[in-house]
């Protein structure tokens, strides 16, 4: 069986929701979908504008996101770069055993401070 | 496998326009190929992540119109799963050639025992497969 397929995913909806909010002196963003390729650009330029808006405290909650590809990795490790250009900081909130797994097998596991929770992100400050 | 299930040989060619868009449909569909070899998430999930993977890379960043990236799943008694582009592809990371300093290469070679690339005249195929009698 040969499929052709030509923009039709785009018509399945927004694939990336982010949304943040303030809380203890940090800028929380929740993230929800799948940082692929095609959405990581959006989360990028959300981390670049709150960068530029000085706002170097930043906390990644990965709870909502389905998948996550090394364009999203590339993504997070560039934020982490501009947050700490600034004596910030960026650190995530994921508990699902098949994106640790990326983190892992990519060697990043050891660059992020990963929490289980967003109680436990914002009680390590 | 599914007790009582018989699996009979699969094969699916997906053909997208160069366009990071597109690239979510051939997970989809990878993983709906996976899910038949398997009821292991965790497998389905590896295949997904994987496919993904290499038609990001083939795909690139931006929207072009460099030719269709071709992916080819069959499904016997190993998954198998070829993604082919016109033109060249980087073999590897390179050190300033990716967004932020994440290597694709690395993670996929970290999830695949079996993966390989080929160029053949203008085309470069990307090839990979999962036993399937392992996982089911």
């Amino acid at each position: 069986m040969t499929v052709f397929v030509r923009r039709v995913s785009r018509e399945l909806g927004v694939d990336l929701s982010l949304e943040t909010r303030h809380e203890g002196g940090q800028t929380i963003i929740e993230v929800g979908g799948e940082i692929d390729v095609y959405t990581a650009p959006k989360l990028r330029d959300k981390i670049t504008e709150l960068v530029g808006n000085g706002e170097y405290n930043l906390v990644i909650d990965m709870e909502k996101v389905d998948f996550l590809d090394s364009t999203g990795l590339g993504v997070l490790v560039g934020g982490l770069k501009k947050v700490r250009a600034h004596d910030g900081s960026m650190r995530l909130i994921c508990n699902q055993e098949r994106l640790l797994k990326i983190f892992r097998i990519t060697g990043l596991a050891k660059v992020f401070v990963i929490h289980g929770s967003q109680a436990d992100a914002l009680a390590e400050r | 496998m599914r007790r009582g299930v018989t699996r009979t040989s699969t094969g699916i060619t997906v053909s997208i326009a160069r366009d990071p868009a597109l690239v979510r449909t051939v997970r989809l569909i990878a993983a709906a190929v996976a899910r038949r070899a398997s009821p292991d998430e965790e497998f389905v999930e590896e295949v997904r992540l994987a496919v993904g993977e290499a038609c990001a890379l083939m795909v690139g960043e931006s929207a072009s119109d460099a030719g269709p990236v071709t992916v080819r799943l069959a499904l016997d008694t190993r998954l198998c799963v070829d993604v082919v582009a016109a033109g060249p592809v980087a073999m590897a990371d390179s050190f300033d050639s990716d967004v932020d300093g994440v290597e694709p290469w690395a993670l996929l070679r970290g999830l695949i025992d079996d993966l390989s690339i080929e160029r053949d005249g203008d085309s470069t195929t990307l090839s990979m497969s999962w036993p399937v009698s392992a996982v089911a």
